[in-house]
């Protein structure tokens, strides 16, 4: 008889969906489903709107990273105009958007993927959480996390209007800019926040790197994949957050393409499963040859540290240092290690905050100079940023008014779903054998193989700032439940 | 005493953006009627003014940041639709945050980072003015999958109940019924 386990929900993760694992009869893992409920209508929503809407619209898809979408959207919005914004804007979005980075970055260390680690795998479940995470560490990072996070949405609210939902970035910059003394009051907080970043390094290091299991368990096959990685990099190669080309590199590391927004479609397309709605990104001109791994396979990965095997370096000094510690530590590049993915998220948060200090050090961030009024007519544009959880990309398509006639979006964690399904399978066929009992701790070892990816589904699918009510659902072979883990 | 009401939810994904609309309607009269004023002199000067206690706040957060959004208010009162598929659409239910009846059917929880209940707690630990007393006034959805600013017939007529369910807690004390 086989068996059926069902998780529910992933407590810390964003969206809807459900992990089926179907076991054969003598109760070795058969397969395993990850489904995720989709939201309809997005793009007819969007069709007959001004495309100057889109800023405002996309950013309420999801609640968690609003500032991707206005920032994927905006840039949409110029390609769409033909407009080039003036460097000042562009300075202004970038610095907005370093500043967001940091306070999604450390919200998903301390209280999302970090309490595996600083609690352990298998603490119990109440503790496995942030207030775990202050009892244990101690009150001052508690207090540091949240002065972090207000400082994010401080320049997020100076430069974007408004506080989570930016509202400036318009076709060709920006509706408003900043004075001296904001930049002066922005570039102080940055400095706090390279400060951040350092000691939650620090943090890491000591806490997981320190600890010989930790090591194991991040080395360990049962988190690995061989895939292709993806990431947006600047004209030297270095990792990008708001601008540049989009490289893809190899399972060995070595480029495979490097493209501009408006040639994605030449290279990402998408598969379609039966037992899901949601669609499978894959590498066009490698081709989709099923939830496999290797050089053969056209599954991709967007995340923090696919960025990192993405790019030849980072553009910052100290986080240039780390990346080299990275690499020197875990066996140079690129590391197919999906846990250490929670490694290079630090790595991209210490150089946000390097980043949002370089811009606004800048006299030219405010500069009057912000908006160039958009002349040509608008037609067709693509705008392409990394959100935190991978690789935004947003086409739109107008008629010569600047209304939408046509909408697509490829969503951060949608590039990750053919990896996310890869490893969460891989990490229930490791962990759940013939023989043995299944334990919470050991389903949440196979939630922590999703939790990497710091999944959100929101914008994906459910739009909410809700938590995801997603099973683990234990079937035997006739499709019984035989185990339901439910949570929350 | 300080309140704040929070219409929480996706103002663009159907009945998810109930909270919104109910909100919007207190935020209405609140602001506006005098009856909901109280003198308050702010230190440093000598004029009193006729101002709301009551704030109204329309929002797309959870966990973290909802509770970010709270400090500074004695009291909260959040608006939120709400799917636990027991209840028939449109009913209006009122109780306490320690109360709800699954976490995972509203939004109060952010799963991205922590539940609002931990994220409170959090916040009196790192000794922020967070409100006591959190009360949540839900409506049971229908259409939040599908992308749409009108809300369902149902849902729709739940607005005014939810409305004067949210007036009457304002109109107590405690926040509770």
């Amino acid at each position: 008889m086989t068996q059926r386990i069902t998780i529910d929900p992933i407590t810390r993760l964003e969206g809807h969906g459900k992990i089926e694992i179907f076991l054969t009869p003598e109760g070795d893992v058969a397969n395993t489903y990850f489904q995720i409920p989709e939201l309809r209508g997005f793009e007819r929503f969007c069709v007959g709107r001004p495309v100057e809407e889109m800023p405002l619209l996309t950013n309420r898809i999801c609640g968690v990273c609003p500032e991707a979408h206005h920032m994927a959207a905006a840039k949409a919005a110029d390609a769409v105009y033909h407009v080039n914004p003036p460097r000042t804007a562009k300075m202004l979005r970038e610095l907005l958007y370093s500043a967001f980075y940091v306070t999604d970055h450390a919200t998903h260390f301390y209280a999302l993927g970090g309490p595996d680690f600083v609690m352990g795998p298998d603490a119990p479940v109440a503790e496995r959480n942030i207030l775990g995470v202050i009892h244990k560490v101690g009150l001052e990072i508690g207090g540091k996390v949240i002065a972090a996070r207000k400082a994010g949405h401080t320049v997020v609210e100076i430069i974007g209007g408004r506080k989570v939902h930016p509202c400036t970035s318009i076709p060709g910059g920006m509706t408003k800019g900043i004075t001296e003394d904001q930049r002066k009051e922005i570039l102080e907080m940055g400095k706090w926040a390279v400060e951040f970043g350092q000691f939650s390094l620090k943090i890491f290091n000591d806490i997981v790197l320190g600890n010989k299991a930790y090591v194991d368990l991040i080395l360990g096959d049962i988190y690995t994949h061989r895939t292709y990685y993806m990431g947006t990099v600047d004209e030297n190669n270095h990792v990008n957050f708001y601008d540049g080309k989009v490289r893809v590199v190899d399972p060995d590391g070595k480029e495979f393409v490097k493209y501009s927004p408006n040639e994605y479609t030449q290279h990402i397309a998408e598969h379609v499963e039966p037992w899901t709605y949601l669609k499978f990104p894959y590498l066009k001109n490698v081709g989709w040859k099923g939830f496999t791994d290797g050089k053969d396979s056209g599954v991709y990965m967007a995340t923090p540290l696919s960025r990192l095997n993405a790019a030849d370096g980072m553009a910052t000094p100290l986080a240039q240092a780390e990346y080299e510690r990275f690499y020197g530590t875990l066996g140079g590049k690129p590391v197919h290690q999906r846990l250490a993915t929670h490694w290079a998220r630090l790595i991209e948060l210490l150089y946000a905050a390097e980043r949002w200090v370089e811009l606004a050090s800048d006299p030219e961030v405010a500069s009057p100079n912000f908006h160039t009024v958009p002349t040509a007519t608008p037609t067709e544009g693509v705008g392409i940023v990394e959100a935190p959880r991978g690789t935004l990309t947003h086409h739109y398509t107008t008629d010569e008014r600047g209304v939408l006639t046509k909408v697509n979006l490829i969503v951060g964690t949608t590039n990750n779903y053919a990896p996310i399904s890869m490893s969460i399978n891989k990490a229930a066929t490791s962990l759940i054998k013939k023989g043995t009992v299944v334990t919470e701790p050991m389903l949440n070892m196979v939630e922590m193989a999703f939790r990497a990816y710091d999944p959100c589904f929101g914008c994906a699918t459910h739009s909410l700032p809700g938590q995801m009510p997603l099973e683990i659902t234990i079937r035997n072979s006739d499709g019984e439940v035989m185990e339901m883990l439910k949570r929350g | 005493m300080k309140t704040i009401v929070i219409g929480l939810g996706n103002p663009i994904l159907g009945d998810d953006g109930v909270g919104w609309k109910v909100a919007q309607e207190v935020q209405r009269v609140v602001e506006t009627d005098a009856r909901y004023f109280m003198p308050i002199r702010p230190l440093g000067t000598k004029t009193v003014q006729h101002v709301s206690p009551i704030e109204v706040d329309c929002v797309a957060l959870g966990g973290l940041s909802l509770m970010e959004r709270m400090v500074g208010y004695q009291r909260a009162i959040l608006v939120d639709s709400m799917e636990t598929g027991q209840n028939p659409i449109g009913s209006v239910k009122v109780f306490a945050l320690e109360e709800l009846p699954n976490p995972s059917a509203s939004h109060s929880t952010a799963a991205h980072d922590t539940s609002l209940l931990t994220a409170l707690e959090v916040g009196r630990k790192m000794k922020l003015n967070v409100p006591d007393s959190v009360t949540v006034v839900a409506i049971e959805a229908k259409n939040v999958y599908d992308f749409s600013e009108e809300l369902s017939p149902a849902v729709a007529e739940a607005v005014p109940v939810a409305y004067e369910a949210v007036m009457n807690l304002l109109k107590s004390p405690e926040g509770v019924i």
